[in-house]
């Protein structure tokens, strides 16, 4: 375990250089939840009036949140870098180091999001602060619970990036997979919360991985409730063994296919 | 005059030909990455739907106006992508030296540039823009000013794209801003202009011309319009213009880095 803190802090501090063009990258997120807040502002014509539950500020800062979330992950890199990896043969230099490649990346990527995370956490809530000049009350319990559930939602989201990276083992180019896989986060997830959705497809998000990565975390932010919180933790915790397990049979699977030419 | 432009166009498109040949040496991966864009785009209809059971007017515009407004912008980046991708790196380029092939070549250095790789999975976005028309309701007169809409858009985008790319050749490495420009017209032009006020629908008719490249071509295709379409190709015809002075003026800073790389 010591060397995958290794390389998290390595990584954390390599980050750190370039904390500059992290902050200028986030510019599109400012855009994101601009365009929101404009959209929301049109269809709430009181924002006091509930749409299936949510008023106009709920709404925002649930989109501020699953946004953090989603932006933070920075999922395109780590796709596209398992995918080079693999097609490129450049996975032969870590097959060989006394590591696992699925810990790597893992460990490795976390390092990236933490930055991410910090810098984009601060700027939603600034801009909610700023636009909307209320934030959801919650007590500092409360506060660590949704953290908590932040930082499970960012590993089950590394992890099942890192599985669609893999996939670059049987087939050329896995990165057509992951524009889905965002996609399908971005529009069930982020976008809107779970109660948007008709009654017949809300058990099937509820049970997807959207539920962990993107839905749980920010509900709990609009509205904390312990039921809820403790529904969430579970639920991510079985999504970790799950992807966890997924990640390693198809790096298990793909690795024996692999053929790398020397040069 | 007339002449050489004409040769300039043939050798565009025969280098755009044959990048599209080198990305279909493996054809599985060129299929996956066509299909895959389609469904990437369609995802979003599904945000649109539950938009519009909550409002039956956005912004002006119906549902099936903005599954319009979603084709334009997907026919207009997708085209953009397509045929000029390269426009789209040119800030790494200036940066790196890699112009020099394109300076010793008899042929227009900027043009020749551009079209120098071809991103397969816009030929996704492309189909996916017809589809969109064709749900909308396809008629002769819809389709010839869709088509024409797309590549009128994608010429002012990629003109963009050069004007935010060719800083680099004065302020050395700004791709993030380059970037960020691009990012910002595609973030925008998905979502209905009259959802936005104030200092933002200023920007639609400066530095982020979307008024040109997507919204008044979609009244002009509801409803055409003769003075509105004047307008929008006057307006293309300045950003294409700029884009030419700018990177040509920039060109005379240019300086080579010595690297040595073989185009195949």
């Amino acid at each position: 375990m010591r060397k995958y803190l290794y390389i998290y802090k390595s990584e954390v501090m390599t980050n750190l250089q370039y904390i500059v063009d992290i902050l200028v990258g986030f510019i599109s997120y400012c855009i994101i939840i601009f365009i929101f807040l404009n959209l929301w502002n049109y269809i709430y014509s009181d924002p006091s009036e509930l749409i299936n539950g949510y008023n106009m500020n709920q709404m925002i800062w649930y989109v501020t949140i699953t946004e953090i979330l989603w932006m933070s992950i920075s999922g395109r890199k780590l796709c596209r870098k398992i995918c080079n990896d693999v097609r490129s043969g450049n996975i032969a230099y870590n097959i060989n180091k006394p590591y696992n490649y699925v810990e790597y990346s893992l460990f490795n990527h976390l390092g990236v999001v933490t930055i991410r995370f910090v810098c984009v956490f601060v700027l939603g809530i600034a801009m909610g602060i700023i636009f909307l000049r209320s934030i959801p009350s919650l007590n500092v319990l409360q506060i660590a619970g949704f953290l908590l559930t932040c930082l499970l939602a960012t590993v089950i989201n590394i992890l099942l990036i890192v599985a669609i990276g893999l996939i670059s083992f049987f087939i050329e180019d896995a990165n057509p997979f992951y524009w889905l896989y965002s996609k399908l986060i971005l529009v069930v997830g982020t976008i809107f919360p779970v109660e948007f959705f008709p009654g017949v497809i809300q058990p099937i998000i509820k049970a997807s991985p959207i539920y962990v990565v993107s839905y749980g975390p920010a509900r709990l932010f609009v509205n904390f409730e312990t039921s809820q919180f403790i529904n969430v933790i579970v639920a991510q915790i079985i999504y970790l063994i799950i992807s966890f397990s997924i990640c390693h049979f198809i790096y298990s699977k793909g690795v024996k296919r692999l053929n790398v030419n020397g040069g | 005059m007339l002449t050489a432009v004409k040769n300039q166009i043939k050798v565009s498109f025969l280098s755009t030909r044959y990048a599209l040949e080198r990305e279909m040496l493996n054809k599985v991966t060129f299929i996956t990455n066509i299909i895959f864009m389609i469904l990437n785009n369609s995802c979003f209809i599904v945000q649109w739907i539950i938009l519009y059971s909550i409002k039956d007017n956005i912004g002006g515009l119906g549902f099936k106006e903005l599954l319009l407004l979603w084709g334009l912008a997907a026919g207009t980046f997708g085209f953009a992508r397509f045929f000029c991708e390269s426009a789209f790196n040119i800030s790494d380029a200036i940066n790196k030296g890699t112009l020099d092939n394109y300076l010793v070549q008899p042929k227009n250095v900027l043009l020749s540039y551009i079209t120098s790789t071809v991103q397969v999975s816009c030929l996704g976005d492309m189909l996916y823009a017809y589809i969109m028309l064709f749900i909308y309701g396809i008629t002769v007169k819809s389709f010839i000013l869709f088509t024409f809409f797309c590549i009128n858009g994608a010429l002012i985008v990629v003109a963009l794209a050069i004007i935010f790319g060719s800083l680099s050749f004065w302020f050395g490495r700004v791709e993030l801003v380059a970037d960020t420009m691009n990012s910002l017209m595609v973030n925008f032009a998905t979502y209905p202009d009259g959802i936005f006020k104030g200092i933002v629908k200023i920007l639609f008719y400066t530095i982020i011309p979307l008024e040109f490249v997507n919204y008044i071509p979609i009244r002009l295709i509801i409803d055409f319009n003769l003075n509105s379409f004047i307008i929008v190709i006057a307006v293309t015809i300045f950003f294409i213009s700029l884009a030419f002075i700018i990177f040509y003026q920039g060109l005379k800073r240019y300086s080579s880095s010595n690297l040595m790389n073989v185009r195949i």
